[in-house]
């Protein structure tokens, strides 16, 4: 390994590799434009042997600057300490001890006792943050994007677990550093669940099943997935009850709902000048998002998790739990910690059921038959959660049911998202979300 | 029967054998045959804990073989055929009741517990049997109801003609229909009341299942003393154990659902003092259909690890095996396994995948049976089986890697696992006998005449073989998979004999190890041998029909290598990443993990 051994000849040696490093990053969020600078914001060293350092750089892009945080260490070869099992492993004796090193804060939930000399591993499925294993008993999540202030996965988990919210993972520590004179989250430590699956996983199995079946139909297979479905949608209700209770809820005005619809009519502008694709469908979906004015009775406004679908539900034996709630990471801070309807998550986890739908379609010849399956799935698991949801939900919220034209406008407009976001990245899977705009801006209300 | 006084009148076939109420003493009292009245069996050899590792065999005697050509197993025939059994690797036989009984309940309608159902053989014919089992290492325990009896036991009979005689207080009697209304009604479809009225002595009487079957009156002391010595008679022959019938019922009190008593679990812990005081090395087994949560109660006091019943059956465990496949999730296994509570160090937990009752989703709790109906309702392939008696093979489709996959299962998760006769062959059932004969046709040996089973004429045998082209004795038996080496009977054996090596899945502890693939159930089984090392097994199943990948969480054994257990193939040893294995349609795989540097297979 390199002889480095003085922390900031490895920070300068660092950030002077960063701009060509960075893409290949699996979490760096600005791989779409080149990278211009790196320079480095804060540097807090968390043990000299062997070297490990907690790096603060902001990257600056073309139109666009960023914080971003990371640990380093002159023992790998690209520098990165997350990998390392003992320095992973110091992070979390940090926080159980609940050390404070040069303004950086490490601490353990109030009442909590964590068990340190446990080695650490990075797990692979994340995507914009990298969260760390230790033992079967902790997840350590550190955020790589930073955001100024208390990150809203925290805060929102802690509200959750104050109120005895029993789907979710606790919450039991905390690193806090500091970003523009703020105190800023930059990783969270919860309970580590080694049995759970995440239901993206549990309901695509399910259409597997279904697939390999010729003649049989959504409702006659084995891997049937609507009891799932159901007891999933009575647990997101049971969230947004929980997060009412902790944190109250308020009624959208006329005004609320208005910006609400000029947002969405905004998106959708937005995206078919883009996507020539959508615009067979514009007339459809103005009138639709016109119509989420004509909800009747007061809408309820609140925190909720904000960017819901089935890859953040996780099924242990205890039952579905809801992680991340960061909200949508590429929206702006104040659009995530917004009060909003929890039929916004509905929507998602709706257009969720969808894709996963569909997902084994993507990319194979037309095949009538398993379209026509697909859908029969779809249309059985999104009535067994939403049947699942109203079962368990809060008064203010109600059967989301009775408010079918506010549901259907969050629908489409995450579908209207979905179609930007399939065009730019994944075009062959375009056809998902049009042709759920098509189905759902055809079929009205129920 | 109440214009002929005798005692015995109701009992049939038992003229010139034994049997209670063949006189009545002077006090009053029956005569009762005497365990000094038989020769007693040689004992099997003592050792405590045998049933931790034990597998059971449940055989009904009728179905097993017929020495005597009536058409009709017997106690003689299933004794001829333990070669068969200790070849396959069975530690104990489970038999169904075999006493005198009028059979309207199978047998479970005792009408003398001490005389055997003339048509099975005699009480010297049980001492042969038990005799020929031991000498071959194998123990034979059987169902003992002790809550109730048939109405055509001498007791009652003595009970309802004199009220006042020293049978008058052996049942619940009352004036009236009223009491006990809190108590549930177990069989709803025959029965509109837990009271019937016995015009013969005036009187209502208690019964929990049938009206046929009064249940005995455990507040009086003399009930208790004459079913310990029930016990007693059995133990002094040589029997190894009891499964206990129906146990949470035996005391009423008002206000309560008459279940799970005090009382209750205090005059079992009085049977297990019995057992342990005076017949050390038998054993108790709780047939106690019920929340896990609520079953560990029969096993007493954890702290002098267990004074009731040594062992209770599991069963929400089989319906969940169950679904998990179908639903190609481990989550339904999982999920029981976690609500299952720790028992006492000295007990063990009965598992079974099948057995001569239905598939039944009766006795558990509502939340259960929500999440069980919640599944299954919606799924008319599944609900067709709920309530009805299948075998495993047609339950499975016959399919033969689902039969080994459930088979791996039931012999390493933790219990003792229970076989059903004929499973082992994969035998068919017969859905036109109806419900309760389906699963009981008789037992497949040979291409020959009656399976095998009896030299009688076709035309008298009790049930008639399975003759379908699918699971017909023709070509389904034991002689043609016994030469067969790719049987699904030797593959049994061979499965058998490979947990027997391993004591981890008699005693080990049960770890979920979970993982990302919610189709693949991996678990490990750990027992720390008294040397201080540890025998650690680990099982993979794959619950899905395709093709799985999983990645398993053994960074705990970082450095150990896996051996798979029936072919001793060293897979690559474990490292600091997620252990990667992948599975073919419903495959399975256990492992043990021998410390690098360890030769190959440790036991």
């Amino acid at each position: 390994m390199s002889a480095v051994t003085d922390p900031h000849d490895l920070v300068d040696k660092v950030v002077a590799e960063l701009p060509e490093r960075l893409p290949a990053q699996r979490w760096f969020g600005g791989k779409d434009r080149p990278v211009t600078s790196v320079r480095p914001l804060r540097t807090t060293v968390l043990g000299e042997d062997p070297l490990l350092v907690h790096l603060v750089v902001e990257v600056a892009q073309p139109d666009r600057r960023a914080p971003y945080q990371l640990l380093v260490t002159d023992l790998a070869e690209d520098y990165d300490a997350t990998a390392d099992p003992e320095l992973a492993g110091r992070l979390l004796d940090l926080v159980a001890e609940g050390a404070e090193v040069d303004g950086l804060r490490f601490a353990h939930e109030p009442g909590v006792e964590l068990e340190a000399g446990l080695r650490g591993r990075p797990i692979t499925s994340e995507q914009s943050n990298t969260s760390l294993v230790f033992g079967s008993q902790y997840i350590l999540k550190l955020f790589r994007k930073l955001t100024t202030g208390e990150n809203p996965d925290l805060v929102l988990h802690r509200a959750l677990h104050r109120v005895g919210c029993e789907h979710i993972a606790q919450p039991l520590g905390s690193i806090t550093g500091e970003l523009d004179g703020e105190p800023t989250t930059v990783g969270m430590l919860q309970q580590f669940l080694p049995d759970a699956v995440d239901g993206w996983a549990m309901a695509t199995t399910s259409v597997r099943d279904l697939m390999a079946e010729g003649d049989l139909h959504a409702d006659e297979v084995g891997g049937d997935f609507a009891g799932e479905a159901q007891r999933l949608g009575q647990a997101v209700a049971t969230v947004h009850a929980d997060l009412e209770r902790a944190l109250g809820t308020q009624r959208a005005d006329a005004g609320d709902i208005d910006r609400t619809v000029r947002n969405m009519v905004a998106r959708l502008d937005s995206v078919v000048a883009a996507v020539p694709e959508l615009r067979p469908y514009v007339p459809a979906l103005r009138e639709a998002f016109d119509r989420a004015r004509d909800t009747p009775g007061a809408v309820a406004i609140q925190h909720i998790h904000g960017d819901l679908h089935l890859g953040q539900v996780l099924r242990t034996v205890q039952g579905w739990l809801l992680i991340d709630f960061e909200g949508e990471p590429g929206a702006p801070i104040a659009e995530r910690t917004a009060l909003r309807s929890p039929l916004r998550d509905v929507a998602g986890m709706l257009r969720s059921f969808d894709y996963a739908a569909h997902q084994l379609l993507v990319g194979q010849p037309e095949d009538h038959q398993l379209a026509v399956r697909a859908l029969e799935w779809s249309r059985r698991n999104r009535a067994a959660f939403t049947e699942g949801y109203a079962e368990a939900a809060a008064e203010s919220v109600g059967d989301p049911r009775g408010r079918g034209y506010l549901l259907r406008a969050f629908e489409l407009d995450k579908a209207v998202y979905e179609v930007s976001y399939e065009y730019a990245n994944r075009p062959e899977w375009l056809t998902v979300p049009l042709s759920s705009i098509a189905r759902i801006t055809g079929e009205g209300v129920r | 029967m109440a214009e002929d006084p005798r005692p015995d009148a109701a009992l049939t076939g038992l003229e010139g054998v034994p049997h209670t109420g063949e006189a009545i003493g002077a006090d009053g009292l029956l005569v009762e045959p005497q365990a000094e009245d038989f020769r007693s069996a040689k004992l099997a050899p003592r050792e405590p804990g045998w049933f931790k590792g034990a597998v059971f065999y449940e055989v009904l005697v009728r179905a097993f073989s017929d020495s005597n050509g009536d058409g009709t197993g017997d106690l003689r025939g299933l004794a001829s055929r333990l070669d068969y059994l200790e070849w396959l690797g069975v530690d104990c036989l489970w038999l169904p009741p075999f006493y005198a009984s009028p059979l309207r309940d199978g047998g479970y309608d005792i009408s003398d517990f001490r005389a055997v159902l003339p048509e099975f053989g005699s009480v010297e014919d049980f001492v042969y049997l038990l005799d020929e089992a031991h000498r071959r290492g194998i123990r034979v325990i059987t169902d003992l109801v002790l809550n109730h009896t048939s109405d055509a036991h001498p007791w009652f009979q003595q009970s309802r003609a004199e009220p006042d005689g020293p049978y008058g207080d052996f049942y619940v009697w009352s004036d009236d229909d009223q009491r006990y209304a809190d108590a549930r009604i177990i069989f709803v479809d025959t029965e509109s009341s837990n009271w019937t009225y016995d015009p013969v002595r005036g009187q209502f009487y208690w019964h929990r299942f049938f009206s046929h079957q009064p249940d005995l009156n455990f507040e009086n002391p003399d009930v208790q003393e004459a079913m310990l010595d029930t016990l007693r008679f059995w133990l002094d022959l040589g029997i190894d154990g009891f499964r206990l019938d129906a146990v949470p019922y035996l005391f009423e009190q008002e206000g309560t659902n008459c279940e799970n008593l005090p009382r209750t679990h205090d005059f079992l812990k009085r049977c297990r003092k019995v057992v342990d005081d005076e017949y050390p090395g038998r054993v108790l087994l709780a047939e106690a259909n019920q929340w896990p949560s609520d079953v560990v109660e029969y096993f007493g006091n954890p702290e002098v690890g267990g004074d009731e019943c040594h062992m209770a059956f599991h069963f929400p465990l089989m319906p969940r095996i169950f679904m998990s496949v179908r639903r190609e999730s481990r989550f339904p296994i999982s999920e029981i396994l976690a609500q299952t509570p720790q028992i006492p160090d000295g007990c063990q937990w009965g598992i079974f995948l099948r057995n001569h009752d239905e598939l039944t989703l009766e006795m558990v709790t509502d939340e259960e049976r929500d999440y069980m109906y919640a599944e299954y309702a919606k799924d008319p392939r599944m609900k067709a089986n709920i309530g009805i008696r299948r075998r495993l093979a047609p339950l499975l489709e016959n399919d033969r890697n689902q039969q080994e996959l459930f088979t791996a299962m039931l012999l390493s998760l933790p219990g003792s696992p229970v076989l059903y006769y004929g499973d082992e062959i994969g035998m068919g059932d017969n859905i036109w006998l109806g419900d309760r004969d389906a699963v009981r046709t008789p037992m497949q040996w040979t291409p020959d005449r009656n399976a095998g089973f009896s030299s009688c004429d076709p035309g008298r045998i009790y049930l008639p073989v399975i003759m379908d082209p699918v699971y017909g004795y023709q070509g389904l038996n034991v002689e043609a998979q016994l030469n067969n080496q790719s049987s699904l009977l030797n593959w049994t054996r061979r499965m058998i004999e490979v947990r027997k090596q391993h004591h981890a899945f008699a005693d080990g502890d049960f770890a979920d190890l979970g993982g990302s693939n919610p189709s693949v159930l991996a678990y490990r089984r750990r027992w720390r041998r008294p040397d201080g090392h540890e025998d650690i097994v680990l099982c993979v199943n794959n619950l899905s029909r395709f093709p799985q990948p999983v990645e398993l969480d053994l960074t705990e054994h970082r450095g150990a290598r896996p051996v798979e257990l029936t072919g001793g193939v060293r897979f690559p040893t474990v490292g600091e990443l997620p252990y990667l294995l992948t599975l073919p349609g419903h495959g399975f795989y256990w492992f043990q993990l021998v410390e690098s540097g360890d030769e190959g297979e440790t036991r």
